[in-house]
């Protein structure tokens, strides 16, 4: 029961803090343009260009496609471009880590679709008459092996760098080992938790227990790992390895935002908000609040 | 002094009397590799010692930024700094808020951005200019002081670094160690932008603690918001060059040029970063003798914040940016244009068209010289002789145009249509390496301030020149044009060019784009390009 609870709660508390994070900086308030090229939106794109290249730009429709910024974002999450373009030896230990924790969610959707097959009487198995079954069986393999070799490599090799690296090893905090080390704690114990059946048949049984909260008789490896896969769960969001909801911001809002503030556009209704706010704080330089002149 | 290896970011508050010494720049490219053809990087005078802070790498970056006398001094130095530093997270900082919190919470300290540095690459890779390393101190700074994490676990989330006058001042110091070009934001794997961070740093000592740099401000944007141009050219004195540059050019060139000023019922208002009438006059000139050769209704104003496209503010301060762009606004509203063409000043670009964006509704729309230069070559309304201008010809782009803006191809679409030996630098477009001048280096030049910036900030951008030029830069007899379409650029090739004595030596020369694109008129009698002579 427990367990299961620690389950619900820490997907249920992942996802809330992530959402509530992306809603913080949402409502932020309106910023000043920063974009910065090549904008993917942008006609030039291929060259790095934008509207401004027309003359009397504001007389003429922004043309924009949407498609390939989506396209690159894909890029980004899929595959982290940028850091295979400007650091490739990194980019293989981190998109190991990062391909492995995309290999785990798919897995963990598999493992409760698996196990809710089972409880419905479909047989999840190599040998099984049923073609889904089958088909979740594999998958469910594979994405299992695949994640979690990939990941606890990734993890593992991350840290390893940063401590041995000299000028890495400057800039890391403790706190940064600590981050990369419970990822891997976290990964480990699901090797050795898991890793006695390489069918996973044990991890679905598990898995279909904590999802309908039917109670069951844990060993501690397999506690310590429900344990530490909740902590990670519910710290990710809190620490800045929530940077799956700030890199929407940075490219969205700041590096690829570069819509004008013509007549009637949204841009100006944000302005004429922002216009009208005046700030609890201000600066006491001279130039800006001036001292007042002494009383005569 | 520390090796520049051993550096950590919390070294900023040790007491040695200076954190590294560069001694380890890039060898340049030929003919500059050879022994001899560098002075030495030079020590700070003892006096500025006494003075200023040169407890960095021994350059002064700030001339304002003066050593305390008492304890007193010292403590008030740092209350205040941590007094601006909480308020660039306060509701007085709303317009940027978002992107600094987004820079200041996420870095990854992947390390990716390092490399994109060119001052960072110049000083063969000195651990102080890493782009993270400034960032990296201000959130120890913060983590001390303004976090539950950093008050109660301390070193564990990074709050380790001792907070004194030296540590504050150095950061004031590195703020200014940073052309705020971007370019390394352009490889973050998370978009994050380090430039931010120093101008953070930046606008808290001017913002809040009334330091920075004399030609920044006091005889920047101060003086310009008095006088209407940080040149302090007043109204009288600019008509007077006007006329004088008239004569001028009838004189050179037998060409009867009249610049339209104030004229009623012009289409577009230009705007010429004042300080081309003094440097080089020669630019506003061309762009005039190409405005008339085209056609265009035109017109200069003389009104006060008219006549002075530059706003200083961008790099240090954002309440006087805004006060500038909107007194700018103001005039060419009550002009009463269409609308309004920056000429070749990338950070005049960037003010108008960028950054003044949000600042107001209801804007009079402004545009870049350079799309409609391009207009004017495309549609031939010039007549043009592109073997006037068979020499080699490169093309730097100012960072605040190019990467900022995107306005990539239009300057290279002309140099191809006018210059039949154009080629390019590498890497060139949105991934250019800043002149070294850009943020105000190029007109910061007290102290020993000018070494630093065309010795190692410009460092990179001479190596891309000389690359562009290489198997015709012995050749003297051949002028080599560095075409920099940028008032503060020009600042930063004219310095490289003097220092490295080129023009001398090798005949290399710069200037803008449309200097080169007069020089191309058939109706013109002789050379526009004063070294074709
Ligand atoms: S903005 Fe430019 S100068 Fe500053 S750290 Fe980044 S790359 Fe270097
Ligand atoms: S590339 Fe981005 S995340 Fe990596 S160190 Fe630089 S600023 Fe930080």
């Amino acid at each position: 029961m427990i367990l299961s609870i620690i389950a619900y709660l820490s997907i249920g508390l992942f996802v809330g803090i992530s959402v509530f994070k992306a809603y913080q900086f949402a409502k932020m308030p309106f910023h000043g343009r920063m974009d910065l090229y090549p904008v993917p939106k942008e006609k030039g794109f291929e060259h790095g260009g934008s509207y401004y290249e027309e003359t009397a730009w504001w007389t003429k429709p922004h043309e924009v496609s949407h498609m390939r910024e989506i396209v690159e974002m894909l890029k980004e999450i899929l595959f982290i471009k940028k850091l295979f373009e400007n650091q490739r030896p990194f980019w293989w230990i981190s998109y190991a880590l990062h391909l492995g924790i995309y290999f785990l969610m798919a897995w963990t959707i598999l493992l409760v679709v698996g196990g809710l097959f089972e409880v419905n009487g479909i047989s999840v198995a190599a040998n099984t008459s049923s073609i889904l079954g089958l088909l979740v069986y594999y998958v469910t393999a594979l994405t299992g092996y695949f994640g979690l070799a990939l990941a606890t490599l990734g993890s593992g090799l991350l840290f390893l760098r940063r401590a041995f690296d000299n000028t890495l090893k400057k800039y890391t905090t403790p706190q940064e080992y600590f981050n990369l080390l419970l990822i891997f704690a976290a990964l480990v114990t699901g090797i050795f938790t898991w890793g006695n059946d390489l069918s996973f048949g044990y991890a679905r049984e598990v898995t279909a227990n904590l999802v309908t909260f039917t109670p069951f008789s844990a060993n501690g490896l397999l506690t310590l790992h429900i344990f530490l896969v909740g902590i990670m769960l519910i710290y990710i969001p809190i620490s800045k390895m929530s940077h799956y909801v700030g890199k929407y911001f940075t490219f969205h809002k700041v590096l690829w935002d570069n819509n004008p503030n013509l007549k009637g556009s949204g841009v100006e209704q944000e302005i004429k908000k922002a216009s009208s706010f005046r700030p609890t704080t201000s600066w006491s330089a001279p130039h800006i609040n001036p001292p007042a002149a002494p009383e005569k | 002094m520390l090796n520049q290896r051993d550096l950590r970011p919390k070294d900023m508050g040790r007491s040695d009397e200076q954190l590294i010494k560069l001694d380890n720049l890039i060898p340049l490219l030929a003919p500059y590799d050879k022994p001899g053809m560098e002075s030495p990087l030079t020590d700070p005078k003892p006096a500025w010692k006494e003075k200023f802070c040169t407890s960095l790498d021994g350059y002064v970056g700030i001339d304002t930024l003066t050593r305390p006398k008492s304890k007193e001094e010292e403590d008030e130095f740092v209350r205040k700094f941590l007094s601006g530093l909480e308020k660039i997270f306060s509701d007085a900082n709303n317009g940027v808020l978002q992107p600094l919190l987004l820079s200041f919470e996420y870095c990854a300290k992947c390390n990716t951005c390092s490399d994109a540095c060119h001052i960072y690459s110049a000083t063969g890779n000195n651990e102080l200019y890493r782009p993270i390393f400034r960032s990296e101190v201000l959130r120890k700074i913060v983590k001390k002081y303004f976090t539950t994490s950093g008050k109660l676990l301390g070193g564990f989330v990074g709050a380790d670094i001792d907070v004194n006058w030296e540590t504050i001042a150095r950061l004031g110091e590195l703020a200014y160690r940073c052309n705020l070009c971007r370019r390394c934001a352009q490889t973050c794997p998370l978009g994050l932008d380090n430039a931010i961070l120093s101008k953070e740093i930046r606008k808290i000592f001017s913002q809040e603690m009334g330091i920075a740099p004399t030609p920044l401000h006091t005889k920047g944007t101060m003086l310009q918001i008095k006088t209407g141009s940080s040149t302090g050219l007043s109204k009288p004195a600019f008509l007077d060059t006007l006329e004088f540059l008239e004569e001028d050019t009838e004189e050179k060139f037998g060409i009867k040029l009249k610049f339209p000023v104030d004229k009623k019922g012009a289409d577009i208002l230009v705007l010429h970063n004042a300080g081309e009438f003094m440097a080089w006059p020669e630019n506003p000139v061309a762009f005039a003798i190409l405005f008339d050769a085209a056609g265009l209704n035109w017109t200069l104003s003389s009104e006060i914040m008219g006549y002075d496209s530059v706003n200083y503010g961008l790099w240090y301060d954002d309440y006087q940016a805004k006060k500038i762009a909107l007194m700018q606004m103001k005039v060419a509203k009550e002009f009463g244009v269409k609308r309004m063409v920056v000429a070749e000043c990338g950070h005049a670009h960037k003010a108008s068209i960028i950054t003044s964006d949000r600042m107001t509704s209801d804007r009079v729309p402004v545009e870049s010289c350079l799309p409609l230069l391009w207009d004017m070559v495309r549609n031939k309304q010039l007549k043009l002789d592109p073997s006037k201008n068979n020499f080699p010809v490169t093309l730097h782009d100012p960072c605040n145009i190019v990467r900022q803006m995107g306005i990539v191809e239009p300057q290279r679409n002309i140099l191809k249509a006018i210059a039949p030996q154009f080629r390019e630098m590498t890497p060139h477009g949105v991934d250019n390496y800043c002149c070294g001048g850009g943020s105000g280096f190029a007109i910061m030049n007290y102290a020993n301030f000018p070494e630093f910036r065309t010795q190692v900030a410009s460092r990179v951008k001479f190596n891309q020149i000389l690359g562009a030029f290489k198997g015709t830069m012995e050749d003297v007899s051949t002028p080599k044009y560095i075409c920099a379409p940028c008032s503060n650029c020009k600042g930063a090739m004219r310095g490289i060019l003097e220092h490295y004595d080129a023009s001398e030596k090798y005949n290399l020369q710069y200037g803008g784009l449309v200097e080169l694109m007069v020089n191309a008129l058939v109706s013109m009698k002789k050379p526009f390009l004063e070294f074709l002579e």
